[in-house]
C-alpha cells in the first residue's frame, strides 16, 4: 500500500468518527421543568343507622312486669370514620322521661318502665341521660371501640322491648303511644 | 427577648395542639331513626264470687231466715279515662217470683234481703240496670277518680228471707228455688 492510500484511509476514518460524534450530540434529550399537580381525595366520614322495622305494639296486662313488644327491631349501624375517633355508641331514647308513652289524657308510661334487651342480653330501662333526647330518658344500647382495623365497619343490635307495669298498678285502660328513637354517635 | 420568643412559640404550638384535639373530639352523629310504639291496655270489669249456692231453712211467717253462708263478691276493674263510677248490683229476673216452687207459689224479691259488708239488710225492690223491674238492689257505688281507674273492691253479702209480709205467712211448705245475679257496671 502506498503512503497516499494510507493517508486516504486515515482521513476517511476521521470523517466517520466526527460524523458519529455529531450524530450522538444531536440525540441528547431535552427536559422541561417539572410541573406539580396536587391531588386531593376526600373519603367523607359517615355513620348511619337503619332499622328492620319501625313499629312495635304491646298488649298490656295491668300491673304486670312482663309486657313484651310484638316484634324485635334490628338496628344496623354502618360507619366510616376518621382517625382519632375512639368509640361508636348506639343510643335509644325518648324525648321525655316522664311520658315515654301517653294516652294523651294525662296518663303516662315513663321511660323508666320501658326496657330494651340488646342481642338477648338483660333488659335495661331507659333511665340515663345520653347525648340525645330528654334527661334520664335514654339508654346506651351498645359501644364499639374503634381501633386501627375497624374504622370502617358495621354492627347489628337486635332489640327486644318490654313495658314493666309493676310500678304502675293504677294505670287506666287506654291506648298509649310514643316514639322511641335510635341514633348512633362516633366520638 | 429569647425567653419571650420561646413563650410565643410555645403558645402557638399549644394552640395548634388544642385545635387538633378539638377537631378530633367532634362528635359524628347518625340520623335519628324512629320506632313508633303503641301499647294497649284493654278496658275490663270483672266480678267473681266466693261461692255460688246459698240454702235457707225457712220458718213459716218468720222475719229472720238467714242464708247458710255469706258470699264475697270481688269486683276488679281497669277503666278508661272518662268513667266516673262503678256500681255493683244484685237482682232477680222477676220481682214477683224471686224464688218459686214451680207450682204458683212464689217468694217475691221484696222478701229477699241482702246486708252488704255488715250494713243494714235491704230488700231487692229497686229497678237497676239489670234484671226485672223493682227486682234489684245496688250493693255498692264506687266513684272513679284519677287514683282508682285500676282497682278492685269486695262486697261481703249476707242473705235473709223475710216471710212476714203480705201473704207470705201463708206460704205453703215446699222447696223454693231461684237465681240471684250479681253484676257490676262502669259508667258512663
Amino acid at each position: 500500500m502506498t503512503l497516499q492510500a494510507k493517508l486516504g484511509r486515515i482521513a476517511a476514518g476521521l470523517v466517520l468518527a466526527v460524523t458519529a460524534l455529531a450524530a450522538h450530540s444531536q440525540a441528547q434529550v431535552l427536559n422541561s421543568g417539572a410541573r406539580a399537580i396536587t391531588l386531593k381525595a376526600v373519603l367523607t366520614d359517615s355513620v348511619t343507622v337503619s332499622l328492620s322495622g319501625n313499629a312495635v305494639n304491646f298488649v298490656l296486662t295491668p300491673g304486670s312486669a312482663s309486657n313484651p313488644g310484638s316484634v324485635g327491631v334490628r338496628a344496623t349501624t354502618t360507619w366510616l370514620l376518621k382517625p382519632g375517633v375512639h368509640n361508636l355508641n348506639l343510643y335509644a331514647y325518648f324525648s321525655s322521661s316522664t311520658s315515654a308513652l301517653s294516652d294523651g289524657a294525662g296518663d303516662n308510661i315513663p321511660s323508666a318502665d320501658f326496657q330494651i334487651s340488646d342481642n338477648a342480653g338483660p333488659f335495661n330501662a331507659l333511665t340515663h341521660t345520653v347525648p340525645f333526647g330528654g334527661a334520664n330518658a335514654g339508654l346506651r344500647v351498645s359501644t364499639v371501640r374503634i381501633i386501627g382495623n375497624n374504622k370502617s365497619g358495621s354492627r347489628t343490635d337486635t332489640m327486644n322491648f318490654n313495658i314493666n307495669l309493676s310500678t304502675l298498678p293504677s294505670l287506666p285502660s287506654g291506648t298509649f303511644t310514643g316514639t322511641l328513637t335510635i341514633q348512633a354517635q362516633a366520638l | 427577648m429569647k425567653t419571650g420568643k420561646f413563650f410565643r412559640v410555645a403558645a402557638v404550638a399549644l394552640g395548634l395542639a388544642l385545635a387538633t384535639t378539638m377537631a378530633s373530639a367532634q362528635a359524628l352523629n347518625s340520623g335519628a331513626q324512629a320506632i313508633t310504639l303503641n301499647a294497649t291496655l284493654a278496658e275490663s270489669l270483672t266480678l267473681s264470687l266466693s261461692a255460688n249456692a246459698v240454702n235457707f231453712t225457712l220458718a213459716a211467717g218468720s222475719a229472720a231466715n238467714a242464708g247458710s253462708t255469706n258470699i264475697t263478691a270481688t269486683t276488679t276493674w281497669v277503666l278508661k279515662p272518662g268513667r266516673t263510677a262503678v256500681g255493683v248490683y244484685a237482682y232477680f229476673a222477676s220481682a214477683a217470683a224471686a224464688l218459686t216452687d214451680g207450682g204458683g207459689n212464689n217468694i217475691p224479691s221484696s222478701a229477699f234481703f241482702i246486708a252488704d259488708n255488715a250494713g243494714p239488710s235491704t230488700a231487692l225492690v229497686n229497678t237497676v240496670p239489670f234484671g226485672g223491674a223493682l227486682a234489684g238492689l245496688q250493693l255498692a257505688n264506687v266513684a272513679i277518680t284519677g287514683a282508682n281507674k285500676n282497682s278492685n273492691r269486695t262486697d261481703l253479702m249476707a242473705f235473709n228471707i223475710n216471710l212476714t209480709g203480705g201473704t207470705l205467712p201463708q206460704l205453703p211448705a215446699n222447696t223454693y228455688t231461684g237465681t240471684l245475679n250479681i253484676q257490676a257496671q262502669a259508667t258512663p
